[in-house]
């Protein structure tokens, strides 16, 4: 493709775009000279060596609850979505429409029946218990997104397994999932940086300070009247605690923009 | 038979896990709205008392007011930045793609975390956001900005969701902007078309599915909005910064689910409502993408 603008207009959108991004890094540049201002790289130790914090164990709660719920979340999707894109039931059309109707239903609305439903099966304040409903939130657009994938694949690759004698289960486990490799990464990663970064959930439904999340665990590190110090050192905290979506970021960043997009270019 | 069954059997695991659970929760939050209840003892019907109490309680209409502002202002200037920079982008100018990763970036990162960054930068008296103005000069020494107050507070917020979201809408806009042919470019510069004019007549009309798409994501996504909010202000000060989440939030642990319940109602219908309308707008425009 070649270059339309001129050298003038392409001075204007650097300049457009180098303003933006100062302003964009300067919050995440602050934070890290803060994180030293006062106590240095040693405020990084004292966090990790910290008696109220333990931070492998918060990395770790987040990986095994984010974990699990993209896993269940790409069993469930992708079984729905083979469904309701390449198979006839009666309730077919209905069922997707209830369910996605659910898209909009914020957690924020109904944390109330939540809570009580929670509580009254006995999981509030267990991994499971958060895991659930982590897992039914985000699993509707990870639908959405597996139904439009099986969409594009033909039909006549199903008609031809079905005449083979294959059944439905094996056709989609040896023909659907080989072909959804990257759509299938791209629900994992979405699902598990949604999960990841919720915060009301664990909120709500987590009391003991073992089990928290890296989104809740953050307020093991403050405190009422904060020394200079003990500031540096939640930002030190904070950082610490980004550096896994970092590495997230950086190993599915293909996924992660894939998903965004096929969430919501055709819904 | 087995083939009739077998069908259900794959949907079943979702409609289980997500369509039940959500339904009963809406249902539950449905029923409770009509009682009394407290969320421990027994559940008293009393008609639509929650809702006359709603009607009257100033905290409702500001935390109404506050969430209905924070989602057009966050709508349109997330649209108008990630429009702006996916134009840009589009161009091809060298770097471009480092650019789209810098603004792309937070929407990994958790909104609890970069809450808490804001908290500490945005804080009055020692906070650095205010520290460095002073030391630029652009505001007096002993001048202390509340930006987390009453008057700013929500705009703050504002700005922290434009910051965690903004690179969203500017990679939707993007891809949208790559699926548009190239030869209607091509054919609008040989009749003389300008930079300008191009976006104006191409550009612009072809996004207005897209636009659409964002409105609904933003709609739902401002009515989801809760951390931000609840880590920054947590409603505060004097209920001025509240959101109908945090609002309901907070109604809940002072123990009135019913009353909360009635919060969570009006976040449904306005969910619902506004996705609704905005649907029947876009089809009847045509429902292009």
């Amino acid at each position: 493709m070649k270059n339309r603008t001129t050298p003038g207009a392409q001075i204007a959108m650097y300049a457009v775009l180098i303003f933006l991004a100062a302003l964009w890094l300067f919050p995440i540049g602050l934070a890290v000279y803060k994180s030293v201002q006062v106590g240095g790289w040693g405020n990084y130790d004292a966090v990790l060596t910290s008696e109220t914090f333990d931070y492998w164990r918060a990395i770790g709660n987040s990986f095994l609850m984010a974990g699990s719920a993209s896993i269940l979340i790409m069993i469930v999707a992708s079984l729905a979505g083979f469904a309701f894109s390449k198979l006839r039931f009666r309730g077919r059309k209905l069922l997707y429409s209830l369910l996605l109707g659910c898209l909009a239903v914020p957690i924020a609305a109904v944390v109330t029946p939540l809570f009580f439903s929670v509580n009254s099966v006995g999981l509030r304040d267990s991994y499971l218990g958060v895991i659930i409903p982590l897992a039914a939130f985000n699993s509707l657009m990870m639908l959405l997104i597996m139904k439009n994938h099986f969409d594009s694949i033909p039909d006549e690759i199903i008609e031809a397994a079905s005449l083979d004698g294959a059944g439905l289960f094996r056709t989609f486990v040896r023909i659907l999932l080989p072909l959804s490799g990257p759509t299938l990464a791209t629900v994992g990663t979405l699902s598990f940086v949604y999960s990841w970064n919720e915060f009301l959930l664990p909120n709500l439904l987590l009391r003991s300070a073992e089990k928290f999340p890296v989104t809740q665990a953050i307020s093991l590190l403050e405190f009422d009247r904060m020394s200079l110090e003990q500031i540096s050192q939640l930002y030190a905290g904070l950082i610490l605690m980004t550096i896994p979506s970092l590495i997230v970021y950086l190993v599915a960043q293909r996924y992660l923009q894939a998903g965004v997009t096929a969430g919501a270019v055709k819904s | 038979m087995m083939r009739r069954i077998q069908p259900y059997l794959f949907v079943l695991p979702v409609t289980l896990l997500a369509g039940v659970l959500i339904y009963y929760a809406i249902g539950f939050t449905a029923w409770a709205s009509f009682t009394d209840w407290n969320g421990l003892t027994e559940m008293n019907f009393i008609g639509f008392g929650n809702y006359v109490e709603l009607y009257h309680d100033p905290l409702f209409w500001t935390a109404l007011r506050n969430t209905l502002v924070f989602l057009v202002a966050t709508i349109a200037i997330q649209a108008a930045l990630g429009l702006l920079i996916a134009v840009i982008a589009k161009e091809r100018l060298r770097g471009s793609s480092f650019f789209k990763a810098i603004f792309f970036l937070p929407i990994a990162m958790a909104p609890a975390i970069i809450a808490t960054v804001f908290k500490y930068m945005l804080e009055a008296n020692y906070g650095s956001i205010n520290e460095t103005l002073r030391a630029l000069g652009v505001i007096d020494q002993g001048t202390v900005i509340q930006w987390l107050g009453a008057d700013l507070g929500v705009w703050s917020i504002v700005f922290i969701n434009v910051f965690q979201w903004m690179g969203f809408s500017m990679m939707i806009y993007y891809a949208a902007l790559m699926s548009i042919p190239e030869e209607l470019y091509e054919a609008a510069e040989i009749d003389g078309a300008g930079w300008w004019r191009r976006l104006r007549s191409i550009t612009i009309p072809s996004l207005r599915g897209t636009t659409s798409v964002l409105i609904i994501l933003g709609i739902v996504g401002a009515l989801k909005t809760f951390d931000i909010v609840w880590l920054t202000t947590g409603g505060g000060p004097g209920g001025s910064t509240h959101f109908l989440s945090t609002l309901l939030y907070e109604e809940r642990s002072n123990r009135e689910a019913g009353y909360s319940s009635a919060i969570g109602m009006v976040i449904l219908v306005i969910a619902f409502g506004l996705a609704m309308v905005q649907i029947k707008l876009a089809n009847r425009e045509g429902g292009k993408r």
